[in-house]
């Protein structure tokens, strides 16, 4: 233990020393453009920051020009912001783009409306009402609509506003073309004079943005926000890494609603009148625009590109008569500039302004601490003597049946491909602890049998069995729980994220948490210290704080290697690890491999027949999808069909 | 044979929508960008010659080549200027922000720049073949239909046989297939970003024309129709312009025959429903999975 903590201690001052060197673009937009807090802030709660911000420079600006234009305009863009928050989450930092926020909007709008006019509730329970009653439609929508990935759930979304204009237009409940006028106000007395009632409910705006940039900002920067960046760069790596992709998506999707429907509830409350244009398709444009202007991955920047839109449409003159030629060039210049948009460029500028203040003493330290670390290259694989304390990755592997049933059993297992097979047949199996290698030509079905076991290709017949339990149908994050863990053939790392946090991602705890639960407390850092222990214990602490694209090829197949041992799995895939390494990084490779094989079970993809023959207990040959050798590296070496497939005649 | 008009009238609908998802198919195959702004250049031709015809008094084919130029030329200071700083420079912007905002931004703007110059009434540029419409026993052809339909046979034809005959074709599906590959065997993907950007420009803005006399256009119908070319390719599955071109035929038939048998008012409601469950009850097989993998 005294071991451990002295590393993390290292790997803690190591992070500090690089934290001066001027952190990588990357990360600094991390740290401070998602959550604005986290580094140095300390003890001001998770989200604090930019909720005080919004919250008392909201409040002034209400106090102030309440009742004059400004303060209108302000009003209605804090309406707006509440929606881009929720999208900031969703679209921007998930990447889950689904064209759903005018709809949702329109539905927090005129259910508002319609109970205040039709059924004379006050607009403050109306909201309440409306927004659970938008919950549960987007709970309903949502788990329909998140079935999609990608490209085919922004399309299939793209419908919904389609389908809400053509029907509000036409719904003479709805007020059709006219419009929907409300009595109500959302500030509750209606005695009280029409401005206290504009200066009310301009506050209670501003409340709710708050709350909702507090919720927001303390989302992204928990455990879960690390889940939700994984599953917005790639969703089946997300999957692989236990990520519980379909309820993350779901989640997200029923968030995103539900901020839009409180936007369009305090929008009704406070304009006392809903447009058609509300749920207009160009509605759903002018939102998206606010987002990226402000900064598609920050909460603060999605409230800021709100008011940005709003004030320059609300100007009256050349400006707002001119708003799409202006809309268009300033999105167009700020996204050259930066791809964040507007909070990109201040956190760079922020940075920048900092490096330059921070002067010549830090430059120094930063000076000798670069000669000590050596960065870039990997100091030595000595490989943990860390890892053979059993410290960190290696405990006993599994609870128990010491040699009776094998870890794994691949039953007659088919893969089809319209008609193609591409797996016939195999049947393999493997015991708790050592290193097997699967070869074959190019084509003969290694990754699909791979990704069978993994469990992101379902197999057309046939089992896959984890200590004797059928694990064929479950998805792969449940694989990955059950102690299956995986590494890809093209580097699977995730951008924008230091070390660190890659490799914190296969050791969260929160894959059965609702996302609600995050605004409460993060274990984020439990998360990390797991991760710092495992790169510890790899001797690769000083790595941490590096921001993954920066690193060579073989420090990212090592990252990833470590990202695969962090969450002591029973089972180990790895596809070609050695691929694109040299000669000596792969005998560096092949004594770590050897080790883990002690204690855990490595299914290894390898091309390298020298490297496969030197390292494994036993090979399995695939070709044409069928197993055409299994046996021990002897006989793999002087086997004639390994020789006529693999070496060529 | 209500029927049989109705299908006439989806045809040539569907013709346009056809041309429009083949615009951005082609082009997202070389480029990998979504060109949201095709309908906004048709929206210029019709408007612009329409302009220089009505109001500026210029003979037709003078207005109608001065427009073309206008849009060709934009389009090539448009890619030299934004979209080599954002994919040729050093730091290559990648994933949604290049996918679909640059174009959306540009769809502000041209938008923007025809509301100032040709305000906000519904105009159209003049019909190009005059006279009442054919009839065949009792199937109407209106003369403008025929126009496009034929202009869509012929052009998307060419399309075609260039792709299909020429190196420059070939080499243009390389691209598209396989970009860094592309590169490395001396294909200058750039080159043809470039070229498809600024040949689907005037082919939309020639469509513009052609069609603008069926429903008139305003300074706004260019979301519209980019909108609707945008679901074309995408049930084609973006990549495929000859799958764009099925489905684009395929959602002007479906548009005409629910505004005909099914409602007038909801047709639409009901067709983009009925797109979307589509989507969901079969992504593989519309080919999203590939369009966004690869």
């Amino acid at each position: 233990m005294n071991r451990l903590g002295s590393a993390s201690a290292r790997a803690t001052s190591w992070a500090a020393s690089l934290g001066s060197l001027g952190l990588p673009r990357g990360l600094s937009r991390d740290l401070s453009g998602s959550s604005g807090q986290a580094g140095p802030v300390g003890r001001v709660p998770r989200g604090g920051v930019p909720t005080a911000v919004v919250l008392v420079a909201g409040v002034l600006i209400v106090l102030v020009y309440g009742q004059q234009y400004t303060g209108s305009v302000f009003v209605l863009s804090a309406c707006y912001a509440i929606v881009t928050a929720g999208m900031a989450v969703q679209i921007g930092f998930s990447q889950q783009i689904a064209f759903s926020q005018s709809v949702f909007m329109g539905v927090g709008a005129y259910g508002v409306a319609m109970l205040n006019t039709h059924f004379n509730m006050s607009v403050l329970v109306a909201t309440p009402v409306v927004i659970v009653g938008a919950a549960l439609a987007a709970l309903l929508l949502g788990s329909v609509v998140t079935r999609a990935s990608g490209l085919a759930l922004a399309v299939a979304t793209l419908m919904l506003p389609l389908i809400a204009v053509g029907y509000v237009s036409a719904s003479g409940y709805l007020g059709g073309a006219v419009g929907a006028p409300l009595t109500g106000t959302l500030w509750p007395s209606s005695a009280s004079s029409t401005a206290v009632a504009t200066v009310g409910g301009g506050l209670i705006v501003v409340v709710l943005l708050a709350l909702v940039v507090f919720i927001a900002a303390r989302i992204l920067s928990s455990d879960i926000g690390l889940e939700l960046f994984v599953l917005g760069v790639d969703e089946r790596t997300a999957a692989a890494l236990g990520v519980r992709t379909p309820r993350r998506k779901l989640e997200l999707f029923v968030l995103g609603c539900v901020f839009a429907a409180l936007g369009g509830a305090v929008y009704a409350g406070t304009q006392q009148f809903v447009p058609e244009t509300l749920v207009d398709p160009t509605a759903e444009l002018a939102l998206l625009i606010m987002l990226f202007i402000g900064g598609r991955r920050s909460v603060i920047g999605a409230v800021i590109g709100a008011l940005v839109i709003q004030y320059l449409q609300g100007a009256s003159n050349w400006v707002s008569v001119n708003i799409l030629v202006v809309e268009g060039l300033l999105l167009t210049v700020v996204l050259l500039v930066d791809p964040e948009g507007l909070a990109g460029i201040v956190t760079t500028g922020v940075a920048w302004l900092r490096r330059k203040a921070a002067g010549d003493g830090e430059a120094v330290a930063a000076g000798t601490g670069a000669v000590a670390g050596v960065p870039g290259g990997l100091p030595d694989l000595s490989l943990s003597s860390v890892l053979a304390d059993g410290g960190t990755a290696a405990k006993p592997a599994g609870p128990g049946q010491p040699g009776g049933t094998p870890l794994l059993e691949v039953r007659g297992v088919y893969k089809e491909y319209g008609g193609l097979s591409v797996l016939d047949d195999v049947t393999i199996s493997l015991p708790e602890r050592g290193l097997f290698a699967l070869c074959g030509p190019n084509g003969a079905g290694k990754s699909t049998l791979l990704n069978v076991i993994g469990g992101s290709v379902p197999p057309s017949a046939g089992e896959v069995v984890l200590s004797g339990t059928d694990i064929t149908r479950r998805p792969p994050h449940q694989r990955f729980y059950q102690g299956i863990s995986r590494t890809f053939q093209a580097v699977h790392l995730i951008k924008g994220r230091t070390v660190l946090d890659n490799v914190a991602v296969a050791c969260l705890a929160s894959h059965n948490s609702s996302i609600v639960t995050r605004i409460g407390r993060s274990r984020l850092d439990a998360a990390r210290e797991k991760a710092a222990r495992t790169l510890a214990g790899l001797g690769m602490a000083q790595l941490a704080d590096r921001e993954v694209s920066s690193l060579t090829l073989e420090t990212q197949r090592m990252v990833e290697l470590a990202r695969a041992l962090a969450p002591s799995p029973r089972l180990l895939l790895l596809d070609e690890p050695a691929s694109g390494l040299s000669e000596e990084q792969r005998q560096r490779l092949a004594a770590l491999l050897t080790t883990l094989a002690e204690r855990t079970c490595v299914l290894l993809v390898e091309h390298d027949l020298a490297l496969v023959a030197q390292v494994s207990e036993r090979i399995f040959v695939l070709s044409g999808g069928r197993l055409v050798f299994e046996g021990g590296p002897a006989d793999f070496r002087s086997s004639p069909v390994v020789n006529s497939l693999l070496v060529g005649s | 044979m209500k029927f049989g008009n109705l299908l006439i009238a989806g045809i040539t609908t569907g013709s346009i929508y056809a041309m429009f998802a083949v615009c951005v198919a082609v082009w997202y195959r070389v480029s990998n960008i979504l060109n949201l702004a095709v309908g906004d250049f048709a929206m210029v031709g019709a408007l612009g010659v329409d302009n220089l015809y009505r109001v500026k008094g210029l003979p037709l084919p003078v207005a109608i080549i001065t427009t073309l130029a206008v849009v060709a030329v934009f389009a090539y200071a448009y890619d030299q200027v934004v979209l080599r700083i954002a994919q040729d420079g050093p730091r290559r912007m990648e994933g949604i922000v290049v996918t679909f905002f640059f174009t959306f931004a540009l769809s502000f703007f041209i938008d923007g720049v025809a509301k100032m110059l040709f305000g906000t009434d519904v105009h159209a540029a003049p019909a190009l073949w005059n006279g009442a419409s054919l009839t065949l026993g009792s199937l109407n052809f209106e003369r403008a239909g025929i126009l496009v339909l034929a202009c869509a046979v012929i052009i998307g034809g060419a399309f075609w046989l260039y792709i299909r005959f020429t190196l420059a074709g070939k080499a243009l599906e390389a691209s598209g297939e396989n970009s860094v590959g592309a590169r490395i065997v001396g294909i200058d993907t750039r080159q043809y970003r470039r070229l498809i950007f600024v040949a689907t420009a005037v082919i939309a803005a020639v469509f513009g024309i052609i069609e603008s006399p069926i429903t008139g256009y305003t300074y706004l119908s260019g979301a519209t129709i980019s909108l609707t070319g945008f679901i074309a390719a995408a049930y084609g599955g973006f990549r495929k312009p000859g799958r764009a071109l099925l489905a684009g035929l395929f959602i002007g038939v479906l548009e005409a025959l629910l505004g005909g048998y099914v409602s007038a008012e909801y047709g639409d409601t009901v067709m983009y429903a009925l797109l979307a469950a589509l989507i969901l009850a079969w992504p593989q097989g519309l080919g999203f999975e590939s369009a966004v993998s690869g």
